[in-house]
């Protein structure tokens, strides 16, 4: 579905912030993005869907090499909810700013207003459809851009931090929309500092350290090798470090954690 | 006197059928570090914007109530003034920039260069600013160039620079790395202990290492003031904000029946290694 052959990347020349970059993913994959504040994630992403251009090295996306294909067309294939979402809303209503996608890809009429319900309900934006972006709370705002990008259905999905900040219910309806796309096929990559919500959603950890690829590993690998998650500069999940402690299988989620305990304690 | 003080604030925005704050009132003494968690929508945002006296701001005024600083209405405060006393850092790090600096440096020095403080002074503000904000390495950087994390450091920074007596954070480690918020928060810890600060949280486990205080806004109003356990095991603050990692995983044994009731439930990893008792030589 995408792939990263070999890039390197630079603002400054001479001074790489990506460097022998090399990674695939796959359809129906979830692979998250992990390093330091600066380590080059966003910046990989924007060269994903083709905003920024490798200075050496290809990137493939859905059979398109981004060095040919116009911004646009890309963002058929490749949806980007950016790390502040204020730089991409722009319309005067939620319901607008949602419909303004799959316009562009031709819908109109019934078709375009059930895609735009269907988006706002999982969202959990519909009451404020007839709102302006800009008159609602910030989260509510992130669930706009997530759902703006939705709407074109997209068969891959950047995430930049898009779970920072969200509470219960937000939390568990961004779970369900990253879940239910990983089960239509999509390939979700997302971008997060939140370790428990890496280790619940994610099969693949991408880690980036120094500018290089430092680690692209299974999920509880990655979690597992003490050593490498300190150089990337990430924790592991906290319910991995008590059962560690424990002596207890790795548990990279509360409920495996429980389980785990739980079997202990009756055996 | 309270240092802060809210009385009795109802606010609803224009056009708004229901008030966002509803009656909210409560005080910070000076020192204290103080956690304000509210789920989404919740009016944390709202909330700091009066506690910080940038509401009312002519357009936008109560229904009822006021905020007090040393116990005077935000409203009699002169602007320099009020900014040499509170600084407000908002959620989103890019809406935090002058827009008027081209370099961090500049960013971190415009507040102390209106305040008309000496060079000598500005230079050594903006250091030790930009030592407790880990951006000693980027201060030649444009801030509009910055990666997320980076530019919320700054944010933090330029408000630092300005010495208030009272700092209101906005979900300060929200676009942080895990070792960049722990940095910040332990060089919080060791600013002089007379600053007061007030996060607002919707991310328990920051607050739980820069708190002592915890606050429950829930409906528009304060629903619970107290420790970390009782708030974090309010049965709304679980409701709307979860529990941590750790919690929940005491929970969920309590619920298999393999935790003593009346064992509290750990917040963190170690309180949880503590009642566990796990030997420090394994942790
Ligand atoms: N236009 C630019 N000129 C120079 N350096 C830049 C520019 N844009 C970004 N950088 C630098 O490149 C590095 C990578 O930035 P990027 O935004 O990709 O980081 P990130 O991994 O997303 O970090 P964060 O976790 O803070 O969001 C950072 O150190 C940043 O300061
Ligand atoms: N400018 C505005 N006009 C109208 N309503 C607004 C405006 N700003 C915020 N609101 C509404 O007020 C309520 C509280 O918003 P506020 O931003 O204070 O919440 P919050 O707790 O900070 O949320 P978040 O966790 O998303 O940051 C929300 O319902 C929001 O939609
Ligand atoms: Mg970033
Ligand atoms: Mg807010």
């Amino acid at each position: 579905m995408l792939s990263v052959d070999d890039v390197t990347f630079s603002y400054v020349a001479g001074a790489p912030v990506l460097a022998d970059i090399d990674f695939k993913v796959a359809a129906g994959e979830v692979v998250a993005i992990v390093g330091r504040n600066g380590a080059g994630k966003s910046t990989l992403l924007r060269l994903l869907n083709g905003l920024y251009q490798p200075e050496t090295g290809a990137i493939i996306v859905a059979g398109n090499a981004t060095s040919d294909t116009p911004v646009h067309v890309l963002a058929r294939s490749i949806g980007t909810v950016f790390q502040a979402p204020e730089q991409q809303i722009f319309n005067p209503r939620v319901r607008d700013e949602i419909a303004f996608g799959p316009k562009q890809l031709g819908l109109t009429g019934a078709a375009l207003e059930a895609r735009v319900a269907e988006v706002l309900e999982r969202i959990g934006l519909l009451a404020e459809a007839d709102a302006h972006p800009l008159d609602i709370d910030q989260s509510a705002r992130r669930m706009v851009a997530i759902g703006s990008v939705l709407a074109m259905q997209p068969p891959i999905l950047l995430l930049d931090e898009a779970q920072r900040g969200l509470d219960k219910a937000a939390i568990n309806r961004l779970s369900t929309i990253i879940e239910t796309e990983k089960a239509r096929g999509t390939a979700v990559i997302l971008v997060c500092h939140d370790m428990d919500f890496v280790a619940r959603q994610a099969d693949r950890v991408l880690g980036l350290a120094g500018g290089r690829l430092a680690a692209d590993l299974p999920t509880e690998a990655f979690f597992t090798d003490a050593e490498l998650t300190a150089s990337i500069g990430v924790e592991v999940p906290d319910v991995l470090a008590l059962s560690a402690a424990l002596g207890l299988p790795p548990a990279l989620t509360p409920a495996a954690f429980a389980e785990a305990f739980m079997a202990r304690e009756q055996a | 006197m309270a240092l802060l003080e809210v009385h009795d604030l109802v606010f609803l925005f224009p056009r708004a059928k229901t008030a966002v704050l509803d009656g909210v009132s409560l005080s910070v003494e000076r020192g204290e570090r103080v956690a304000i968690l509210a789920p989404n929508a919740g009016g944390k945002t709202t909330l700091a914007r009066w506690l910080a006296g940038l509401l009312p701001d002519g357009v936008l005024k109560a229904e009822r109530g006021h905020v007090s600083m040393d116990g005077k209405d935000w409203t009699e405060w002169h602007i320099a003034e009020r900014s040499a006393a509170i600084q407000y850092v908002g959620q989103v790090p890019s809406q935090q920039m002058t827009g008027c600096a081209f370099t961090v440096f500049e960013e971190i020095a415009f507040g102390p260069c209106n305040l008309a403080l000496p060079e000598a002074e500005i230079r050594a503000r903006v250091d030790e600013a930009m030592t407790v904000c880990n951006l000693r390495h980027l201060v030649d950087r444009d801030p509009f160039t910055l990666s997320g994390g980076e530019q919320q450091r700054l944010s933090i920074a330029a408000a630092l620079a300005m010495k208030p007596r009272v700092l209101v954070l906005d979900e300060p480690t929200s676009n942080l790395d895990p070792e960049s918020r722990d940095d910040l928060l332990a060089q919080l810890e060791l600013l002089p202990g007379e600053l007061t600060i007030v996060v607002l949280e919707v991310a328990l486990r920051p607050s739980l290492a820069l708190a002592d205080r915890f606050l429950l806004l829930d409906g528009g109003r304060i629903a619970a003031d107290g420790s970390a356990l009782d708030v974090l095991t309010h049965p709304r603050c679980i409701e709307t904000l979860g529990m941590t990692a750790i919690t929940e995983a005491a929970w969920r044994i309590q619920g298999a029946g393999g935790w003593e009731s009346g064992r509290p439930l750990p917040l963190t990893l170690d309180d949880a290694l503590q009642t566990l008792k796990v030997p420090d030589a394994v942790r």
